[in-house]
């Protein structure tokens, strides 16, 4: 119950920094993916099957959100979910450098995706690069240092005790 | 009765294939699906809280946008009364010809509480809506510019098609040669606002004005758009390819003001407005 309430908020706080602080950022051009760092970071703390389940709730609702292509982002961010959920047992996930490059790779991932839709094709492929490059060199490092922030102002990692699939699983 | 659940992998392996489906179902019929309800739903949900979050955002911005509408007030003031007396000129000159008066707007102002759409927003969120006497169809504005028209309505709020959704077309005309085109917003090979449909023998120089045409039927004649900022040759070589920039700036909207729209022929009170 304390997970699925924690779901809805994280995904609730999400989407309401991604359509006010953020979307003054996205609209000069600095996209910072705010859906895949909550998205990475779920997944890294709960394991596949909650990364995906989160991935694709908060997708939805983003979709909900826009106005065309419904779904889109649902399964863009359940695929990340559950990619990020499966690597988390086999990587450090307190280190920065994996948060980095994970943030990284989802981002690029999702943004991509996302932008191809917006885009209508990839006929603009060098705008929707730098686009995309740009918010993964942007979210990967704010991620990483908001995961920093939280771990000192907690006085724990947030992924020290993590009770993920993989470790109950053995 | 642990035992009768599949292994974790392959729980969630299922669990991803079915979100999956679900996307991929949704993205081949979403469009089919009646969304404006469950929209409206979040947007309610979502107002209180992007409220607060736009309290915190804008009281540091509030006190500097105070000192220069302040000094704004004082210069508009000025142009006001010299407005007045050329608009009293300009009544006196067009009933001398025999033309009619321009329509008189009435503004309801409201905030803007979101926007959506990445890498440019498309829509935007207002915090007035059917209560407040906004209608879908009706124009909005911002001090700048035309900002886009509302596209649909809830109880105490509206959603805004912004002119950045490549579904949005606009009339317009361009300051003092009157060339005529449609604005629309493209996405691909880069967002731009163009004014398409303009022959190539039509003269139009980059800096120029570009207004709400009076051939539009949603929008009031004379709304400043934007700016002619970049002139090329379209694919065929028919018509000239006129990038505008956006007089409204999407990055500062905080306040707007929503224009209801004309009554439209054959609609209740059409006669009024003839």
């Amino acid at each position: 119950m304390r997970v699925f309430a924690g779901l809805l908020l994280l995904a609730g706080v999400a989407l309401l920094i991604r359509s006010t602080a953020l979307s003054e950022l996205a609209a000069r051009g600095v996209i910072v993916d705010v859906l895949a760092f909550v998205t990475v970071v779920w997944a890294l703390r709960w394991g596949e099957s909650q990364g995906s389940t989160f991935g694709f709730v908060l997708g939805l609702a983003a979709d909900l959100d826009a106005a065309h292509w419904l779904g889109r982002h649902a399964l863009a961010l359940a695929l990340v979910g559950y990619g990020v959920g499966r690597l988390s047992g086999a990587l450090v996930r307190g280190n920065p450098a994996t948060q980095f490059m994970l943030l990284f790779a989802a981002t690029l991932a999702h943004q991509a995706w996302a932008l191809v839709f917006e885009l209508g094709g990839v006929a603009g492929w060098r705008f929707l690069l730098g686009h995309v490059v740009v918010s993964g060199l942007v979210t990967a490092p704010l991620g990483v240092l908001v995961l920093a922030l939280v771990s000192l102002g907690s006085g724990r990692s947030l992924f020290s005790r993590a009770a993920i699939e993989t470790t109950s699983r053995t | 009765m642990g035992g009768f659940l599949p292994p974790a992998e392959r729980r969630s392996g299922v669990l991803l294939g079915l979100y999956a489906t679900i996307a991929l179902l949704l993205m081949l019929t979403g469009d089919r699906i009646p969304q404006s309800g469950l929209r409206g739903a979040g947007a309610w949900l979502f107002a209180p809280f992007d409220r607060l979050v736009l309290v915190v955002d804008r009281v540091g911005a509030a006190w500097r946008e105070n000192e220069r509408l302040h000094e704004r007030i004082t210069r508009l003031e000025l142009e006001v009364t010299r407005l007045h007396q050329a608009g009293v000129e300009n009544l006196r000159l067009r009933d001398s010809l025999g033309l009619p008066a321009y329509r008189t707007l009435t503004l309801r102002r409201a905030e803007v509480l979101a926007l959506a759409g990445e890498p440019v927003p498309t829509s935007a969120t207002l915090s007035a809506g059917a209560l407040q006497g906004v209608k879908v169809g009706d124009a909005v504005v911002s001090n700048d510019g035309l900002v886009g028209r509302v596209g649909e309505v809830y109880a105490g709020l509206a959603r805004v098609i912004l002119l950045s959704d490549p579904n949005s077309a606009v009339a317009c005309e361009v300051e003092s040669t009157g060339v005529q085109g449609v604005l629309r917003f493209f996405t691909s090979p880069r967002p731009q606002l163009l004014l398409t449909g303009v022959p190539m023998a039509d003269t139009v120089r980059v800096g120029q004005v570009v207004l709400t045409s009076g051939l539009s039927l949603r929008y009031p004649r004379g709304l400043p758009v934007g700016r002619v900022e970049r002139l090329a040759r379209d694919l065929n070589g028919l018509t000239r390819e006129i990038e505008v920039a956006p007089a409204a700036r999407r990055s500062r909207l905080r306040h707007v003001y929503v224009v209801p729209g004309p009554v439209l022929p054959g609609a209740p009170g059409a006669e009024v407005v003839r």
